[in-house]
């Protein structure tokens, strides 16, 4: 932690919070005990943002996103997304807010097989009960780069290419926050950094705001600040660092 | 989502061509005997064949006329074939359809959960499995239903002039029937789908992102609640199975197993796992590593084991129940007979002429009679008999009253007819003789029942011969005289046979009627099950092709694989097999104590050979069909494996 000295909770950077964690906890129970992942979370993520969460195997990365996604219920705290506290929605209005907030990368593609590029696009339209404009569909692919593929089905595609499609799936509903779980991990490294660039992209171009978990410091090293996870708290954060900086914050944190 | 619907039934082929299948089939018999029965309904015999009669009224009814068709027009015991072909048609289907498409939402909860992750609501995934469910079912049921209409012909050419329906019966207009069909096939689908889509609608965002598909092992109060209010009501019914029920036995031998199957059906991913590891000890203990990985699969995925085992336990305990049960009817239904003959000889077809050597001839004149009640009236074998004689050849012992007034306008009345009917002694019972003749007759007996020897109705020779004057003795009891041995008799009397002969033959057709009767009832149900058995296991194995992939990665070579895919149907299959068992052998003990009270020495015959041939029919279809899609996968699996070393 060589970068900062810094003393949470965090004061946010400046512009205002896309999304806001507040005392964020999460505890696991299983026959096996109970398990903390999240011990205290507090964090502004700043609209327009690309921010980076990494952590050693467990520190509470994935949980993290998932209970910053609304996916999961945090144990106590709160989360606040573009003004809206999602603690106190019902599954119905989480899931409006959902769709017309937030938009999900994971490692696994996560595409429909049966459907073809071009409706797995429209189908988050689709969902919200409107008819897809066969203009803003073609926009989005041709923005990913893969214009003229809209006919193809998941499976005739490359890996680079499905995670193109899952990134277009998330761009169609111009989402405020980007959720990207190891968007890059099965993929190679020219790939990834087609893929980060897109994400990249999302926050320069369009103001959206990304939050990425990963484990690779190259892909870590695009997003404007590092977040570093341990046991369940935030560790520190670099910013603009190289993967090399990064890289060694993360040995520091593993030993 | 309807958009949605079309499209992943197209990718789910192999998920959904079972749930086609069974319903198409479904379908087919439930509109097969829909037309039949249209065309029994649409039959009107010759105005001769019939005797219009007018009901007494009385209790809030009014009289009316209503025309009772003679038995050589009698279509209803073609009727009652028919519904319960379709009853039993219909419950299948809905339990087929059930578990198949619980297994299709079980396994693929991360599309669910995708789905749920870019927007859709918990309605908006209820309504597309609705929609899937609606989708395939409109396709089955249009394909059973042209199915139907073309088989039909068929079946009422088989179906004419036989003894459960003695006339040539012509198609009837098909639409109404057939679209009774399609809508009992639509809504069973629905009917089907309903709790799997609530179950996919409950699969959270989350689900997307685990990477095993296991279902949470648990299972809802609401699921166990109803599981124990049917178990309730199938050892309720069990109870009824007494001696007192008397004929109901057997119509409750076939409705409590089908309660009892719904009942473990529903607390099945508790029973399953429960059973399988009693199962599974031998198991263990003789194989190596594929009867634990079995084992541990078996019990780890208990719903899937469960809506794999639901149509072995179905078809085993249904047909298992009224194979035994039919058997010891007919048990009981021998030594009935043979304890109610008590001459020697009986003689089939005219009475004998040549009188040398007997003492007496009991040549009883069958007819049918139309007995009138007050809101129906219905035809009722009787026969004319002479008191004196017959009560020395057959057990005619009085409950109460005198047979010796058995002359004019009287009749005796069996205990079981004189029970439902309320009648006593002094009682009148208004009838129509064929003659057309309406008499009121006096009841001066009450009789022991004696099926296939007396029947419900008996009444003086005279006035039989009287009403009936075209009826023909058609089998007559015979006393040798002092001295005379029956086995020298008979050969003298043309159609002569000693009462053992005869008892035994009537016991014999009687097994030969069931047999008939099992093969229309149970046929359709079998072949249907076995397609629900081998298309559930299809697909609970093609889903598997991941699992397959990491086993081998992990060194498991392809016959350990095989023996793991072969353990593990033998285990869900054993442990169906021995629920349907328990329910066959209550059923069975239970029938047969009710039938065999106050008769002694009953024969007990246990058709081994059919119910084994049921329970290896189950075992084979299901390691068969689970082990044919493993090869399958395996050698996909070795393909692409040899594709990537290659590169």
């Amino acid at each position: 932690m060589t970068a900062t000295a810094p003393t949470y909770p965090y004061t946010a950077p400046a512009g205002p919070p896309a999304l806001l964690l507040d005392s964020i906890t999460k505890t696991y129970r299983s026959k096996a005990g109970a398990v903390d992942a999240l011990r205290g979370v507090t964090y502004h993520f700043a609209r327009g943002s690309f921010t980076a969460v990494m952590g050693p195997s467990g520190s509470g990365k994935s949980t993290l996103l998932q209970c910053a996604a609304g996916l999961d219920h945090p144990t106590t705290g709160t989360v606040v997304l573009n003004g809206v506290t999602l603690l106190g929605l019902n599954e119905v209005e989480l899931t409006k807010l959902r769709r017309a907030e937030m938009g999900f990368v994971f490692q696994a593609y996560n595409l429909l097989p049966s459907l073809t590029v071009y409706d797995n696009v429209a189908l988050p339209l689709r969902l919200t009960g409107r008819r897809p404009a066969r203009n803003d569909v073609q926009r989005v692919l041709e923005q990913v780069g893969l214009e003229g593929k809209a006919k193809r089905r998941p499976a005739e595609l490359s890996g680079g290419q499905q995670q193109r499609v899952a990134i277009a799936r998330a761009l169609i509903t111009r989402p405020s926050v980007f959720f990207a779980d190891e968007p890059t991990g099965a993929l190679d490294s020219g790939t990834s950094r087609q893929i980060l660039g897109l994400l990249r992209e999302a926050t320069d171009r369009v103001g959206q705001t990304v939050v990425m978990v990963t484990h690779d410091p190259v892909a870590a090293a695009y997003a404007e600040r590092v977040l570093f996870l341990s046991d369940g708290l935030l560790a520190g954060h670099l910013d603009r660092a190289t993967p090399a900086q990064i890289a060694a914050a993360m040995s520091d944190l593993e030993r | 989502m309807f958009f949605l619907s079309r499209q992943t039934v197209g990718r789910h082929r192999s998920l959904y061509a079972g749930s086609f299948v069974a319903l198409a089939v479904g379908v087919f018999l439930l509109g097969l005997a829909a037309t039949a029965t249209a065309a029994t309904i649409a039959y009107h015999g010759p105005a001769s064949a019939s005797i219009s009669v007018t009901t007494l009224g009385g209790d809030g009814t009014a009289p009316q006329n209503v025309k009772v068709p003679l038995s050589d027009a009698d279509v209803s015991g073609l009727q009652t074939v028919l519904s319960m072909v379709g009853t039993i048609s219909g419950f299948i289907t809905v339990f087929v359809i059930a578990s198949t498409f619980a297994f299709a939402v079980a396994s693929r909860r991360r599309e669910y959960g995708l789905l749920r992750l870019i927007g859709a609501t918990p309605r908006q995934i209820r309504r597309m499995v609705l929609g899937e469910a609606v989708a395939v079912a409109l396709a089955a049921s249009l394909t059973g239903a042209i199915a139907a209409q073309l088989a039909t012909p068929l079946l009422l050419r088989k179906a004419s002039y036989t003894e459960l329906a003695p006339v040539k019966l012509e198609p009837a207009s098909p639409w109404v029937p057939l679209a009774i069909a399609v809508g009992a096939g639509l809504l069973v689908a629905m009917l089907g789908a309903r709790s799997a889509a609530r179950r996919a609608g409950r699969v959270g965002p989350i689900d997307a992102l685990r990477e095993a598909s296991l279902e949470p092992p648990r299972i809802g109060p609401v699921r166990v609640v109803f599981g124990l209010l049917f178990l309730a009501g199938a050892i309720t019914m069990l109870t009824l199975i007494r001696p007192s029920s008397g004929e109901g036995a057997v119509p409750l031998a076939m409705f409590t197993p089908m309660v009892m199957v719904i009942a473990l059906t529903l607390l099945a991913p508790l029973v399953v796992p429960l059973v399988g590891r009693v199962w599974a000890v031998p198991l263990v203990a003789w194989t190596q590593v594929s009867g634990r990985l079995a084992r541990s699969n078996v019990l780890a995925a208990p719903r899937r084991s469960a809506s794999l085992a639901a149509p072995i336990l179905a078809i085993s305990a249904i047909a298992g129940s009224m194979v035994l049960s039919l058997s010891f009817a007919a048990d009981s239904a021998a030594a009935t007979i043979r304890d109610a003959v008590r001459a020697p000889i009986v003689v089939t077809g005219a009475a004998p002429v040549d009188r040398a050597g007997v003492k007496a001839v009991d040549a009883g004149v069958p007819l049918q009679v139309v007995r009138v009640a007050a809101d129906y009236a219905e035809l009722e074998d009787a026969e004319g008999i002479d008191p004196v004689i017959a009560s020395q050849t057959r057990d005619l012992t009085v409950r109460s009253g005198d047979l010796g007034e058995l002359t004019g306008n009287t009749v005796a009345v069996s205990k079981e007819m004189a029970g439902f009917e309320g009648y006593r002694v002094g009682a009148e019972v208004p009838v129509v003789f064929p003659d057309r003749k309406p008499v009121k007759l006096r009841v001066v007996a009450i009789v022991k029942d004696a099926f296939g020897v007396n029947p419900s109705f008996l009444i003086p020779l005279e006035l039989a011969r009287e009403h009936a004057p075209q009826a023909r003795t058609e089998r007559s009891f015979v006393l040798p005289a002092d001295g005379v041995a029956p086995a020298d008799l008979v050969q003298r009397i043309p159609g002569a046979q000693l009462a053992t002969d005869w008892e035994a033959d009537q016991a014999e057709g009687l097994r030969k009627g069931n047999r008939l009767g099992l093969v229309m009832l149970l046929g359709p149900a079998a072949l249907y099950s076995a397609i629900a058995i081998a298309n559930t296991l299809l697909m609970g194995s093609l889903q598997r092709r991941h699992e397959f992939v990491t086993s081998r990665l992990l060194g498991a070579t392809p016959a350990q694989l095989r023996r793991m895919v072969l353990w593990e149907s033998s285990l869900v299959g054993a442990v169906a097999l021995s629920l349907g068992a328990a329910i066959t052998i209550t059923v069975g003990v239970l029938v047969r104590h009710s039938m065999t009270s106050g008769v002694a020495d009953v024969p007990i015959t246990v058709p081994w050979g059919i119910l084994l041939g049921i329970g290896g029919l189950c075992l084979t279809l299901a390691v068969g069909s689970a082990l044919a899609p493993t090869a399958y996968l395996l050698r996909v699996v070795a393909g692409q494996n040899a594709i990537q070393q290659g590169q």
